[in-house]
Order: structure tokens, then sequence, then C-alpha cells
């Protein structure tokens, strides 16, 4: 236990104490992210652009909010509303085609006596809707699209539960935009992932197969020290520093999330119980451990940091794919996949962001994980004996 | 006398790489380097390893310190065979080759400390062992000098150092003066004498003459893997300079081959 913390606190110290290294795999990642999405947010919101919204059967309920946030267009909201008079199918249509030609960016259609049913309060099913069409293909429309949502998420709490909301894409898909939450879970697992995956490459090789390439590890091979506990040691301060590096990738990430995506992310990560925080925190532990366990194997074949690095790209481009998978083919349930190693942390992430997790599928995945854990350290303590792993020429 | 090292037919072959066969030029993936080598070196004695290049003194010297297993054959370290008792045998041991070096990054002062603490010294033990050996290598001014800036012989001198920082019964020591100027060579055999005085044993491998008559009392001439001829000095040199007896024996061994 003694010489598991001496080799924690020599890695930390060859971290920490290494200007370069500090600033190169916990400050620069996350910086050039919060830049290069801060960038693109901004190439993608052409924010100073005001943004037309046309509302046909105006509510009274709403008139003050609209005139507000007009009135503010110049400023913060963007958004200038006109009200429509004609309230025919023909118009609504013909707006549809305007939007769809990039006239004016969203549509607003408040069904007609929208003011007096909601005076009157009704069950979910028969609450009057309101419909917002946008055109998902243009980008202004679409950043004026979120900002009107922010906007009825206000409101909405105002007026809790009195009406419903049928947001309509009106480009070429025109399938209902799910709630901002399932948009996250699906993006989310997938950056995680490649944050965690990308810190733990910058770092682990280096500790492994450098060690080797540099002849250090046989000085520490001819110590007393047990290669268990060498293994252990290595693999905690790699983990803990990776972590920290993958942390540096998340702050740049969320704090260029609102530029990205525009709206309100704030409320979006308000809206997760302590609970569904701790989970997170856990799973993202143990894909760490898992991780960091898995370069280490590959950079304790490799001679050298180079060598190490190409083992891992492979293992990357793998890891990511099956961050996407969540991304492109939605989440799963069944039992059994979430034995499956980093696929089983993708899965209990998306879940957790959609506000849907299971505990019993976050059990199976710490579980099955702390038992691929312990095997590959276990295999890392044998490779850690083999001669022909440490000196292979 | 007692026995501190003892070697009992240790054989050792290697499996080369792709690599290392063309480096090699040669179309057999096996390289024997021991060919069932057996010695016996004892307590308060400098023994010396004696032998070409490709002879198999570091592979002797590597399988002692546990850090390559031999196929067969046994070895002893201070009483603890080296495959089975590892862990003791390292306890026992300070080896020092230029194989092993030292992380650039850190100080002689920080690796010092760090490898005391594997050792589980106690942090006094460890800062007067510390004071003795900086002193006497004039290591004391580079203490906190970066190893990667220091110069080859002082990096050489922190190595020394630190393999002995647990003051070990049994010391060895790969071609000890490769690589070092003649004041830092004095410096080192000088200190390999006093080591013997204190009671250690130690076992060096050289192709230096002149190293192996000025310091050791017994001597193992080692050819392809054998152990041609073994004894003390005196034996080895049968009247003649080591230099001269060593090529007799090298003929002679040829000429059985
Ligand atoms: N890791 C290895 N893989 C393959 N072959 C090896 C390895 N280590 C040593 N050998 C081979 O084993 C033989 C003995 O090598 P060794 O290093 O023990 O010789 P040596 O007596 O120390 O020589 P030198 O005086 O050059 O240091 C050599 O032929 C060498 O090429
Ligand atoms: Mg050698």
């Amino acid at each position: 236990m003694k010489n598991i913390l001496t080799i924690v606190r020599k890695e930390f110290a060859r971290f920490f104490k290494d200007k370069r290294l500090v600033i190169g795999t916990l400050i620069l990642p996350g910086l050039l992210i919060f830049v290069l999405y801060s960038l693109l947010g901004s190439a993608f919101y052409e924010g100073d652009k005001i943004s037309t919204v046309k509302v046909v059967n105006p509510s009274a309920v709403f008139a003050p909010i609209f005139e507000q946030a007009s009135a503010d267009s110049e400023n913060s909201s963007g958004l200038k509303f006109e009200t429509v008079e004609d309230n025919s199918q023909e118009s609504v249509d013909a707006l549809t085609a305007q939007l769809k030609a990039g006239e004016f960016q969203v549509l607003i259609v408040f069904p007609e006596n929208f003011d007096e049913e909601i005076a009157v309060g009704k069950p979910a099913q028969e609450r009057p809707e309101i419909t917002v069409r946008y055109n998902s293909a243009d980008t202004q429309s679409l950043s004026a699209y979120s900002a009107v949502t922010s906007l009825f998420d206000q409101t909405e709490d105002a007026l809790s539960g009195l009406f419903n909301i049928n947001y309509t894409q009106s480009g070429d898909v025109s399938t209902a935009q799910e709630a901002t939450a399932s948009y996250y879970s699906m993006l989310l697992p997938f950056l995680i992932l490649t944050f965690l995956y990308s810190a733990c490459m910058g770092i682990a090789p280096e500790s492994i197969a450098g060690e080797k390439e540099r002849g250090t590890i046989a000085t520490l091979l001819v110590t007393p020290i047990k290669r268990s506990e060498l293994v252990i040691g290595k693999i905690a301060s790699l983990s803990v520093l990776s972590a920290l590096s993958a942390i540096g990738s998340f702050i740049g990430t969320f704090l260029s999330m609102p530029k990205l995506m525009g709206g309100s992310i704030g409320d979006m990560f308000a809206a997760y119980s302590a609970g569904a925080y701790v989970a997170l925190f856990a799973v993202m532990l143990s894909a760490v451990l898992l991780i960091v366990s898995l370069i280490s194997i590959l950079s304790a074949f490799a001679k050298s940091v180079k060598e190490a690095t190409t083992f891992a790209v492979p293992v990357m481009i793998l890891v990511m794919l099956l961050g996407l998978s969540s991304m492109m083919f939605g989440t799963v349930s069944a039992l059994p996949v979430f034995f499956i190693p980093i696929y089983n942390c993708v899965q209990v992430m998306a879940q957790i962001f959609s506000m849907q997790f299971s505990p019993l599928c976050l059990l199976v995945t710490l579980a099955s994980n702390a038992v691929y854990i312990v095997l590959l350290v276990l295999l890392l303590t044998k490779m850690f004996k083999s001669e022909r792993v440490m000196f292979n020429k | 006398m007692r026995e501190m090292i003892r070697a009992v037919n240790v054989r050792k072959t290697f499996t080369l790489s792709r690599r290392q066969m063309a480096i090699e030029k040669t179309h057999s993936n096996k390289k024997v380097a021991l060919d069932g080598l057996t010695f016996t070196a004892y307590e308060g004695q400098i023994y010396g390893l004696l032998g070409p290049n490709g002879a198999g003194k570091t592979t002797m010297l590597r399988i002692l310190a546990t850090l390559i297993k031999a196929d067969s054959g046994e070895a002893y370290v201070a009483g603890h065979e080296v495959s089975r008792e590892a862990e003791k045998v390292r306890a026992s041991i300070g080896f020092l080759t230029s194989e092993l070096k030292l992380e650039d990054f850190f100080t002689p002062a920080y690796l010092f400390t760090f490898f005391g603490n594997l050792h589980g010294l106690s942090e006094d033990v460890i800062q007067k062992r510390r004071r003795e050996l900086f002193e006497k290598f004039g290591i004391d001014r580079f203490a906190e000098v970066k190893v990667g800036d220091l110069s080859t012989g002082m990096k050489q001198k922190v190595s020394l150092v630190i393999s002995i920082i647990h003051d070990p019964q049994v010391i060895v020591f790969d071609e000890p003066t490769n690589g070092l100027d003649v004041l830092t060579a004095k410096v080192v055999t000088d200190f390999l004498a006093e080591l013997r005085e204190q009671g250690k044993s130690i076992i060096i491998s050289t192709h230096i003459f002149s190293l192996v008559e000025k310091l050791c009392e017994r001597v193992g001439v080692i050819i392809g893997g054998k152990m041609v001829k073994e004894g003390t000095l005196e034996e080895i040199r049968g009247g003649q300079t080591l230099e001269d007896a060593f090529f007799e024996i090298y003929k002679e061994t040829a000429g059985e081959q």
C-alpha cells in the first residue's frame, strides 16, 4: 500500500511539475474546444441578425411577452414578432411556403379561442396546442426557433400545464423535434467518451511505453516493489490525471455549449437530479479506469510512445463508434447490453441524459466494468512480470 | 568462506525478433546466450566475470538481478533462489548497469528519496545515506539539478548511489567503468574496494584486464555462454599477465570448437 502511494506521488510529481504537460493536457484541450465551438457557434447563429417570427391568431396571454421580446430584439432576444390576421388554412400554407423559402424564420400558430381554453384549464390530451414551425435546414431559423422555445419554456413555467406545444420542422424533415434532453442524451455520451479516451491517450502511453523506451522501468523493476503495486499505482494515478484532463475538456464544452446550441443550457443542467450526477460520475470513473487499463496494456506491449499511440488509435475509433451508436440507433434497454464494456457506459450515460435511467442497468454496468478492470490489472501485472514484454526489442 | 552468489548450470536462450534476426544476419530465431554456466562467488570478495563482447556476462548479471529468468539451472544470491524468491533477492542486491536509467525530469535528491521509499527505508535513514553518498561522489552541488541536465559521469554516479541506497549485502555491477573518465573511474573502483572492506560481496563484469587484476579475488572466464575457466586471480593467471593467460585460454577454447 505504501509503495502504491509512493508510485502515485511520483506520477503526480512528474505531471504537475511539468508546466508543458499541465498546459498541454489539462488546459489546452479545454481551451481549444471552447474557442472552436464558440467560433462554430457564432458562425452558426449569425447572432446579430434579427429574425422575424410570424404569429397567427395572436394570444392575449402571450402578447406582452412577445412585445417585450420584440422590444429587446436589438440586444438580447434577436426576435421580432409580427401578427398575421388571416388565419385560414390557405394563409398558413402560404406562410409555411414563405418560411421554407427563408422569407421569415419562425411561424407560431395559436388555435382559435386559445385564451378562453387555457382560462378554463383542461386535461392533458385536450389542452390547446400551439404549433411552432421552423426550417431545420436554415441555421438562422434554427437559432430563432431555439430562442422562441426558451421564451415558451419561461412562460410554460408560469402557466404550467395549461397548453401543449407542437414543434414542427418545416424543412425537408417534418417529424416533431424532441425535447432538448433527448438531443443531449445522444450527443453527450459520444463527446464524453471521446474526451475521456483522448485524455487517457495523452497520458498513459508516456508513463508506461515511455518508461520502457527510456529504460527507467528497469530501474523500478530491480527494487523490491511488487509488480502488482507498481501496476495499481500507475493505473490509479494515470486515471486521476486522465480524469482531470477530461474535466478540462468538459468545462470547455459546457462553456461553449450555449453558444453552439443556443438556448438555455443552464436550465438543462439544473434539470438533472443530484442522483443523476452521482450516477454519471460513477459511470465516468469506471470508464476512465477501463480505458486507462486498456491503453496501459497496449502501452506495455509497445516499444515506444509512438508505437503505443499507434496501437491506441484503432481502439479509439472503435470506442468512438460505440459512442456514436447511441446517436445513430438510439438507446437500448436489454440487460445483456450492459455487460459489454464501454458500450454499457454509452448506454447508461444516454439513459441518464434522457432522464430515464435504470438503477439496475447502472449497477450491471459498474459491476461488470469492475470485473473487467480487475482482469486488466491482473493481465498488466502479468505483463510487468514478463521479460518478453518488458524488454522486447 | 561463505558463498554469496552461486550459479548452477544456468541456461538462457533468447528468441530473436525479426528485426534482431536481420541485425544478427541469422536465419534462426534462437540465440543461446548462456550455455550451462556454473560459478561461485564468496562473501567479502570481488568476483570478476571476464569475457569478450557477446559472451553472456550481462545476461548472467540480469538473471542475478531478477530482471530476466533463466530457462533452466539455478542461481542463488545471499541464499535466495533468484526466480523463486525474487523479491528477497531484490532487497539484498544493488544492481547497476547502463541499462538502468533514471528519469531525466527528476533531481537526484527527489529520486534518492523515491527509491529510498521503495526500499522501505525511513526518512532518517534516507537522509543519512544521502549525506554520506552525495558527499562521497560530489553530488551535493547537483542535488537539485534535473538528471537530464547532468553530465554522463554525474548521471552514472547518481545511478550508482541510488542502486546502493539500501546498503545491500551483494553488489552486481555490469561494466563498472564503462564510459567514465579516468578520474571518475578511479572514484568508482576505490569505492568498490571500500565496499569490499566493509564485507560486501561484489560481482562485476568486464573485458578490461587491468580492472580485474586490480580488484578481483576470483575470476570466471566466460566465452560463448560457457565458463571456460574459473578460479582465484592467481590460478587464472598461472604466472603470466592476465592478458596473456586470457588469450591462451581463448585459443584453447576456439581450438575445441
Ligand atoms: N534481449 C535480447 N534478445 C536477444 N538476444 C540477446 C538479448 N540480450 C542478449 N542477447 C544476445 O545474447 C548474447 C549475450 O549477450 P550479453 O549482453 O550477455 O553479452 P555480454 O557478455 O554482456 O557482451 P558485451 O561485452 O558486449 O556487453 C549476445 O549474443 C546477445 O546478442
Ligand atoms: Mg554486457
